[in-house]
């Protein structure tokens, strides 16, 4: 027998310890908790049982998803991020709620559990609502129009992200340091349902706000901390029958929505299967590959960077599609300590960045913008203030005398946002800083840098997809002085301008027109001559699912993303 | 002569020991030459470590590995001359937007689909020599070298700890015997009770968040000496146990008595008359120690909780490279190759270096395994 040459057997020597250490990793197992066998015999181990339906689908069956990390909570009141959203759509909702349709007919509002769209009066300071009759959550007991209340006030006992959208609701702002007494601005009545908001000043965004899930109705038993690990009952057509925080969760249908609640809401989805099985599988790959052979329907997450092109090339139309979505991606850097309290090291910042570059790093996945707000979001004027120039920058840095203060770069580990870091802390190595690098776990990333008692919160990565197709929703949340809170903080670059603070609250209290459009385009121009961050792109988002999913019906929504009531097994 | 309380059992040698206390081991002294007889060459004469040398001298094997493993040591040193005289470019320097020209052919390190330029070898006059590392653009050999430091560093430093640790440990707990016995016993059971991996990537993460604050020295997150420290602290027991078992065997022969007699105090026969006749088994586990070491680097970094980046070591590039590992598989394969060669020739020298020190050694490992030749057949 001819000897294995000594390199080729070093090289698979090589190979199989490499696979041993990339072994190690959590990501690389395909093993979720949910088996990728079914008695229904269909393909890919997801069982598409039932009943055809006019779509061309399938009634029933469970579908099984991913995603790479687990949402920041599994709970709507204090859940602020798109992978919280997307899963709680089908099971919290609230008052109002947003059309589950693609484009722009997704952004309208409609009646969620409320009869009608509010009866606004008193100069749009009073918000009038009646909760629809006989509503059920998923363990049989009534949905009461109390739950509203107790769902705002939840809101602030848990100090939710969430919680600016609501404190100019009479006495709200009271309650967020008291913690006691209720708030007095919601007044209900349970015999008729009537639920009546009265706010401090008028609020144009609030019909948009009140869509929100932070004020999705809830049980006024729940507990008011961090339900991640016990599911609230629900609303909607699905209800959470387990949630493993870092592992998955799963629904099933609401056994109240057919009879009780689904009847009312015609304009919400009932949901083609009957389960879904999502689990958490870091490895972005491991997805890919399971959509491909079938063992997943759907993945929340892109393709990783790897696989993107190479996806796109084989699915497109077929099982993938893109997605262009309304976010700012951005460096925020704290306003209030050194060396970034200084604006010339803000805009040194913004010069030394280069939007083209992460758009490599990003695999094309973002196009490049050097402002807050985003184009699609009304408003939107494009600037151009800071050029990438690398020389300016260092000058910027030696005349504001802050050469090698050192800095930490916050970044979270989730594939191509770790690179931007990385990209990151060389560009301000690169000018004259001193920058270490502190990568995260995505599952506790923003619960991390949102605490204000983390120490060294200098400057990171993150980004912003609109909550709704309003631009003071990039203004308040991320930027006003009243938004900076100590946990669960959305305002990482800690920006407290006194000037643009009112002129936020005074947009907030008009209805948006053209006129508002204009001056929130004088704001971003405002904020950016600030340098308060260093904005770089916009991204674009990605719908992957397996070859027996029908990708026609699935509905992508501006705000929730891909809805997962319009996901169905073709025939 | 420790009090007779004290007295107690003795542990069996470890197999890699050097078996000090076996008569006739070649290497058994206070510094008197003896007679090599198992020597299996019939020649006679030197100091124990000549003897040792000369078997060593006969392991070809061994000593080609000592060979590659020098030279991957000398290739790591010499990164920052190949980083600044050939690939002129810095371990972390990124060069997304560069473009580079080989003859009259322009190629983007970085492609818009975020793809990195391949390995160049010399065509680019020593750039990006493996290729660029992904959509950074980073030069994958010079990151290799770095990364390479950081892994050695870490290997042998990481060494040098425990083995420090594990001498001190090992002989007050073998000599004093009794409560400090028991005291630096139970922490080694406690230490020994959970999995390396386990300990090490705990303790890994949390100081990779906050970095280590001792009094008024702190480390920070990022340091190389986070990984180095962990690592030397959790496999000292794993040295620390069969050298007190070998301290308790000395401390009864007649030279520690005699030592005794003559009146020396404890630090001489503690560092003077114990610790030379250690000094087989503690070279044999240093370097079995560099290969475990590294390993257990590019484990811990592999897992986010060793070097962190942007800095390299092996096992974050294995890291790094596992995200692109479907389209570009040799940033994954060109760093497991450099932990393959490294580990596999101290691993192959430290057994050449076993065998050296304590040929009975091997031949209790072969008795044990049902391979050793009938006794005195190996001597001449």
């Amino acid at each position: 027998m001819k000897k294995l040459p000594f390199f080729l057997l070093v090289a698979a020597l090589a190979a199989v310890l490499a696979v041993g250490l990339a072994a190690c990793g959590g990501g690389s197992s395909t093993t979720g908790t949910s088996p990728s066998t079914s008695e229904g015999g269909s393909e890919g181990g997801a069982e598409a049982e039932g009943g055809e339906v006019e779509g061309g689908g399938k009634e029933g069956g469970t579908l099984k998803g991913a995603y790479t990390s687990f949402p920041d909570y599994m709970d709507p009141q204090i859940s602020y991020t798109a992978e919280g959203w997307t899963a709680m759509r089908p099971v919290y909702i609230p008052l109002l709620t947003y059309k589950a349709a693609s484009e722009e007919e997704g952004a309208e509002i409609i009646p969620g559990l409320a009869k009608e769209l509010p009866k606004v009066t008193n100069g749009g300071k009073t918000y009038t609502m009646f909760l629809r009759e006989g509503l059920k959550y998923s363990n049989g007991e009534p949905i009461k129009a109390g739950d509203f209340k107790y769902a705002v006030e939840r809101c602030f006992l848990t100090n939710s992200g969430g919680s600016p959208f609501y404190t100019d609701i009479v006495g709200a702002e009271q309650f967020a340091k008291t913690k006691k007494g209720g708030i007095p601005g919601i007044k209900v009545d349970e015999k008729t349902g009537e639920i009546v908001i009265n706010l401090t000043k008028p609020r144009g965004t609030f019909p948009n706000e009140l869509a929100l899930m932070f004020v999705a109705p809830i049980p006024q038993k729940t507990p008011d901390e961090d339900q991640s690990a016990h599911p609230i009952p629900a609303s909607g057509p699905y209800y959470l029958t387990k949630s493993e925080p870092g592992r998955g969760w799963e629904y099933e249908r609401n056994p109240y929505w057919a009879k009780d609640n689904g009847k009312q809401l015609t304009e919400i989805p009932s949901g083609h299967v009957d389960k879904i099985e999502i689990e958490v599988l870091r490895n972005q790959s491991t997805q890919v590959n399971d959509v491909e052979s079938g063992k997943l329907n759907w993945i929340f997450d892109p393709p990783p960077t790897d696989r993107y092109q190479e996806v796109k090339e084989k699915f497109e139309g077929t099982q993938f599609r893109i997605e262009p979505t309304i976010s700012t991606y951005y460096f925020w850097m704290n306003n209030t300590q050194e060396p970034f309290n200084n604006q010339k090291v803000r805009e040194a910042v913004n010069y030394a960045v280069d939007p083209a570059a992460l758009e490599r790093v990003y695999t094309g996945q973002i196009k490049g913008t050097q402002q807050i707000l985003p184009p699609g979001m009304p408003g939107y004027e494009k600037l151009e203030l800071f050029p990438h120039d690398l020389k300016k920058a260092k000058e910027l840095i030696a005349e504001s005398g802050v050469k090698d203060k050192e800095v930490t770069v916050w970044t979270d580990s989730e594939s191509p946002n770790n690179d931007a870091g990385t990209y990151y802390q060389g560009v301000l190595n690169e000018i004259g800083l001193k920058a270490e690098l502190k990568i995260l776990n995505p599952d506790n990333y923003f619960t991390v840098i949102g605490n204000l008692s983390t120490p060294n919160l200098d400057t990171g990565f993150t980004d912003w997809f609109e909550d709704y197709p309003h631009p003071n929703d990039f203004f308040g949340p991320l930027l006003a002085g009243e938004s900076i809170l100590s946990t669960n903080n959305t305002n990482f670059s800690q920006t407290d301008n006194k000037a643009l603070n009112e002129k936020i609250d005074k947009l907030a209290e008009e209805q948006l027109g053209p006129q508002q459009e204009k001056e929130y385009a004088e704001l971003d121009k405002a904020y950016m001559e600030e340098a308060v961050w260093a904005p770089y792109g916009t991204r674009t988002l990605s719908l992957f699912v397996s070859e027996n999913i029908n990708l026609e019906t699935a509905i992508w929504n501006p705000t929730f993303e891909t809805e997962l009531t319009s996901l169905e097994f073709k025939e | 002569m420790p009090p007779e309380s004290e007295k107690q059992g003795t542990e069996a040698p470890i197999p890699t020991g050097t078996g000090a206390s076996d008569a006739g081991s070649g290497i058994e002294s206070d510094g008197a030459r003896v007679i090599d007889a198992d020597a299996g060459d019939g020649r006679q004469g030197g100091g124990p470590w000549a003897i040792a040398w000369r078997r060593l001298r006969r392991n070809k094997v061994a000593l080609f590995s000592l060979a590659v493993f020098l030279l991957i040591c000398i290739c790591c040193l010499l990164a920052p001359v190949w980083a600044n005289h050939v690939a002129d470019t810095g371990p972390n320097t990124t060069h997304t937007l560069e473009k580079l020209h080989e003859g009259g052919e322009v190629k983007e390190v970085v492609e818009p689909s975020g793809k990195a330029i391949g390995p160049q070898w010399f065509a680019a006059g020593g750039k990006f020599f493996l290729g660029a590392d992904g959509h950074l653009g980073r030069d994958e050999m010079v990151r290799l070298l770095y990364g390479g430091r950081s892994s050695l560093f870490i290997g042998i430093v990481a060494a040098i700890i425990t083995t420090i640790l594990a001498v001190i440990f090992g002989l007050l707990s073998g000599y004093y015997g009794g409560f400090t016995d028991t005291v630096i016993s139970r922490i080694m059971d406690v230490v020994w009770a959970f999995p390396v991996v386990l300990l090490a990537l705990s303790l890994g993460i949390v100081l990779a968040v906050g970095g280590l604050v001792i009094g008024p020295i702190h480390v920070k997150q990022s340091s190389l000496w986070i990984p180095t420290l962990i690592i030397g602290f959790v496999y000292t027991p794993y040295m620390a146990r069969p050298l007190r078992g070998e301290v308790l065997a000395l401390r009864e022969k007649e030279f520690i008595e005699a030592a005794v007699a003559q009146g020396a105090g404890t630090t001489r026969i503690l560092f003077v008359e114990l610790l030379p006749n250690l000094m087989s088994t503690i070279i044999v586990f240093f370097t079995l120690n560099i290969a475990n070491n590294m390993l257990l680097e590019a484990v811990l970094s592999y897992l986010g909780a060793g070097v962190q980046p942007p800095s390299s070591s092996w096992g974050t590039m294995i890291s790094e490279g596992f995200g692109a590992l479907y389209s570009q598989p040799l940033l994954t394969i060109i760093p497991g190759t450099a932990i393959l060669l490294t580990v596999l020739s101290v691993n192959v020298f430290g057994d050449g270096l076993r065998d050296a020190l304590d040929p009975k050694s091997k031949v209790r490992f072969e008795a044990r395994a049902g391979t050793a030749e009938p006794e005195g057949s190996a001597a001449v």
